[in-house]
């Protein structure tokens, strides 16, 4: 099943269950112009369920926006996959906030969940706080949060063929959000590109 | 007639310290040069300089290139105005393919130029011709730039990217450096093809082998941050011969 909510437009469920042999691609924007929470708590209740979820944040333009996503799993051999990015511009603030609960008896659980952060200027914040609730030993959990700037080696590369630098700059960006940008249908993922 | 490009008495350097002192050097439209050096010369600062590399700092001296002056000029603006620089270290770009880097960097220097984008149909007729000349896999344009590439296949994406840009002055910076036989015959071959009276180029380089294949009109040795000698193609045998300690001043 795939889902997209786009904050501010999309009604965004704050609570999702997993069961069966559901398999959920899910996929969370929070477009330019948009300021809030985000609170979702996903539930996976059978072994061999699936989630795939992404985030995106776009905070270039002073928005604040935070994440908190709770991901639980209940039972064992079920997968978890999340994958967070934004991008932040002076005054704006990007927050995530996620657990990853696994139960007592939930072995040969999977999950992973990673958060970047792309900071535009000096005056961006972005904070990451992953948690991670594991209960029982048979398990493969992992996390990785990096928060940096655009790199400079990249934009001179470009600047170099020609590539004015506020273009440049917006190829950067656009590479930094690509593995959840790919994951829009290709109108959606115009639109949000226009406005970048 | 007035050269191409011309360096009167620059000092430059990195954090403070000075790398290139007092440098002259000037191109003629169409010559080839050649710079041979050891290492930490300052021979890859002379290439940062040339194309505005932000972290180097001009102490003093100019640099004159189609008379207007360069040091003045954002990187962006010098590629419009011809200068090309093959990286030595070419850097990756994860998430950019190598048609969406040249379609951008074509269609700026035509707008820089006052001139109409190209269609769809011929921005890939001219990356295929190109592609061709450099005998890169039909896989090669969808890929990212520089992300997964042996050393080989980013020296010749590098001459690949001047063949699609088409520049006055190339700078090729250590192009030679880790290339098998095979791939310098093609990357001189494609240099070789773009040659004409208008351009020129500037060869660094440690060795001899590249300079056999792009025969150079004028080399240059540059150690300490001088140019200590210029002479023909006997400099680069004598280099080759008897080291650089053996070209004196």
């Amino acid at each position: 099943m795939n889902k997209l909510y786009i904050a501010g437009i999309d009604e965004i469920p704050r609570r999702v269950t997993l069961e069966d042999n559901d398999e959920l691609h899910l996929t969370i924007v929070c477009p330019p112009g948009y300021s809030g929470d985000i609170n979702f708590r996903i539930d996976l209740l059978r072994p061999g369920v699936k989630l795939d979820m992404a985030g995106l944040s776009f905070c270039a333009l002073g928005e604040r926006q935070t994440f908190n996503v709770q991901v639980h799993h209940k039972v064992g051999g079920a997968v978890s996959r999340q994958l967070f990015k934004s991008i932040v511009g002076e005054k704006g603030r990007a927050n995530f906030n996620g657990l990853i609960y696994v139960a007592p008896d939930a072995g040969k659980t999977k999950a992973y969940q990673e958060s970047h952060s792309l900071l535009l200027s000096e005056g961006a914040v972005s904070e990451s706080h992953p948690e991670l609730e594991i209960y029982t030993d048979d398990v493969e959990c992992s996390h990785g949060s990096t928060v940096g700037y655009l790199n400079a080696d990249e934009r001179f590369y470009m600047q170099s063929r020609g590539i004015p630098e506020e273009e440049a700059v917006r190829l950067q960006i656009l590479s930094f959000l690509s593995p959840v940008l790919s994951r829009l249908p290709e109108e959606k993922r115009k639109a949000l590109i226009n406005r970048l | 007639m007035t050269p191409l490009l011309e360096i009167k008495n620059l000092t430059v350097g990195i954090a403070g310290k000075e790398i290139l002192k007092d440098l002259n050097l000037s191109i003629a439209a169409g010559e080839i040069h050649a710079i041979m050096g050891p290492n930490a010369a300052g021979k890859s600062t002379l290439a940062a300089v040339l194309t505005g590399r932000p972290d180097y700092q001009v102490f003093s001296g100019s640099i004159i290139y189609k008379g207007r002056n360069l040091l003045e000029m954002k990187p962006e603006e010098r590629a419009w105005a011809g200068i090309f620089m093959s990286f030595q270290y070419p850097i990756e770009i994860p998430g950019v393919s190598i048609t969406a880097l040249m379609k951008a960097a074509v269609n700026a220097k035509l707008k820089a130029a006052s001139k109409d984008e190209l269609t769809p149909g011929e921005f890939l007729k001219l990356m295929k011709e190109k592609m061709a000349l450099l005998k890169m896999r039909s896989d090669f344009a969808k890929r990212e730039v520089n992300v997964g590439f042996s050393g080989g296949e980013k020296k010749r994406s590098e001459i690949f990217q001047m063949a699609m840009l088409d520049p006055t002055l190339s700078i090729l910076d250590e192009t030679d450096s880790g290339l098998d036989v095979d791939a310098l015959k093609i990357v001189a071959n494609g240099v070789n093809t773009l040659r004409s009276n208008e351009k020129s180029t500037l060869i660094i380089t440690h060795y001899k082998r590249l300079l056999e294949l792009i025969k150079p009109d004028v080399v240059h040795v540059l150690r300490d941050g001088r140019i200590i000698a210029t002479g023909g193609f006997e400099i680069v045998n004598k280099i080759e011969n008897e080291g650089y300690d053996s070209i004196n001043e």
